[in-house]
């Protein structure tokens, strides 16, 4: 693979981990820029822990041919597609696990956050749980954004920004459109706050909004089942987890439509 | 005279106010233990006989001394893997649902809080955490959603 002539590349530090980019069609790393992590720093060194290597395809006029494009982790295929857009759709989601899953100093969990009257409230939720919506619709109403993919927390408990642009998945078959919480009038945040509530809760049609208060042992397990590192690194997980609901409350509850439960959330806070 | 030890190898414990975390490296399995569950098995040190957790029971969390409900929380924490060797209920120690439990100690429904219990969870895969296809979307570059099967580079089913 190091001879299919890769003509540009990028290295970036994000999280503690060195990251290589190289591609074969220069252009396309402006956009790549655009879909890393949030605070990622460019690095010198070509020496990196994790190597994605982006092919290019197209049409190529010259032999009537459409080639696909082609995206390796280190020296694994993960893509073959003929949209460059999944591609890098792909290649996105690549690096954000794995700057979640290997992260030095931070414990990734999969959930949506926002801040509301100087604490975090935590969104818990598998792909598909309806995180992007509920934290949108507390953006709306006020709160403000952290991230609709990842609570970051560190070892005092704290959660830190992850401020992509809320990604809304739409049509069936469509990509993700991008939103920043700009656009639905909110402020995005920039220091770690402490936790002050969790709520695990999936969307379900009809769903009343009972909210159950859970205790602190059961509080752990139910993030851990959303904790991106709980495998590699247990041990910082339970401890980080441990410090994050001793001073949080966690509840559990099915929920209805996002609008209506934004203000019963928020007013859980006080 | 059966006297139940707990297993440490493998296991990361995180004691909390009451309960206690416990983590198995062998199984990647997380387990919950509630105030009744933690106090037994702590007192799992091959030492102790079922009869003494019971009265510790009674002297520690107000709950009547009652062997049944130890051997409730032995046979769970075997079940979890949780102690040395699973340990076998006597045949003159009744089997009994938690209802009987409840009525048998007069706890009332609120009583349940008390009763043994051990919450369990598999921990997650990092992989399960990444973004995946929904029903009807490519699978090209994603892989589906759990619940769905990626058939001709489209995702089908119900996820």
């Amino acid at each position: 693979m190091g001879r299919l002539g890769w003509v540009a590349g990028i290295s970036i530090g994000a999280y503690g981990r060195s990251i290589g980019i190289r591609v074969n069609r220069p252009q396309v790393l402006n956009e790549i820029r655009s879909l890393l992590p949030p605070g990622w720093k460019p690095k010198s060194s070509p020496v990196v822990g994790r190597l994605y290597s982006l092919m290019v395809g197209g049409a190529d006029p010259r032999r009537n041919l459409h080639r696909y494009h082609l995206l390796y982790s280190d020296a694994q295929r993960v893509a073959r597609t003929m949209s460059l857009k999944e591609a890098l759709r792909r290649l996105e989601s690549e690096i954000d696990l794995y700057v979640a899953e290997w992260a030095r100093r931070r414990v990734f969990v999969h959930a949506g956050v926002v801040v509301w009257k100087g604490q975090a409230i935590v969104l818990p939720g598998r792909s598909y749980s309806g995180k992007t919506t509920l934290v949108a619709a507390l953006v709306r109403a006020g709160a403000t954004y952290y991230s609709d993919e990842h609570a970051v927390l560190d070892s005092k408990g704290r959660v830190h920004p992850y401020a992509k642009p809320l990604s809304f998945r739409e049509d069936v078959g469509g990509g993700p459109r991008r939103c920043a919480a700009e656009d639905l009038g909110g402020l995005v945040g920039s220091e770690p706050v402490r936790v002050g509530m969790v709520i695990m809760c999936e969307y379900r049609d009809g769903a009343r909004w009972r909210p159950r208060l859970l205790s602190p042992g059961r509080a752990v397990l139910a993030l851990l089942a959303h904790t991106v590192p709980a495998r590699r690194r247990p041990s910082d997980a339970l401890a980080v987890l441990k410090r994050v609901v001793a001073e949080a409350r966690v509840f559990s509850s099915a929920r209805g439509e996002a609008e209506e439960m934004a203000d019963s959330i928020l007013s859980l806070c006080g | 005279m059966i006297v139940p030890r707990l297993r440490k190898k493998g296991l990361l414990i995180q004691e909390l106010r009451d309960e206690v975390l416990v983590y198995d490296l062998e199984r990647h399995k997380a387990h919950c233990l509630n105030p009744t569950a933690a106090l037994i098995w702590r007192h799992c040190n091959g030492r102790t006989t079922v009869s003494e957790m019971a009265a510790l029971l009674e002297e520690e969390l107000g709950i009547p001394a009652d062997e049944g409900l130890v051997w409730s929380a032995l046979e769970k924490l075997g079940r979890a893997h949780l102690l040395r060797e699973r340990v076998t209920r006597p045949e003159g120690v009744p089997r009994q649902s938690r209802r009987e439990l409840l009525r048998k100690l007069a706890l009332g429904l609120a009583g349940g809080v008390l009763l043994p219990a051990v919450t369990s969870i598999l921990a997650p895969v990092a992989a399960s955490h990444g973004s995946c296809a929904h029903v009807g979307e490519s699978c090209a570059t994603l892989n589906c959603c759990t619940g769905c099967a990626c058939v001709a580079t489209f995702c089908i089913g119900t996820c």
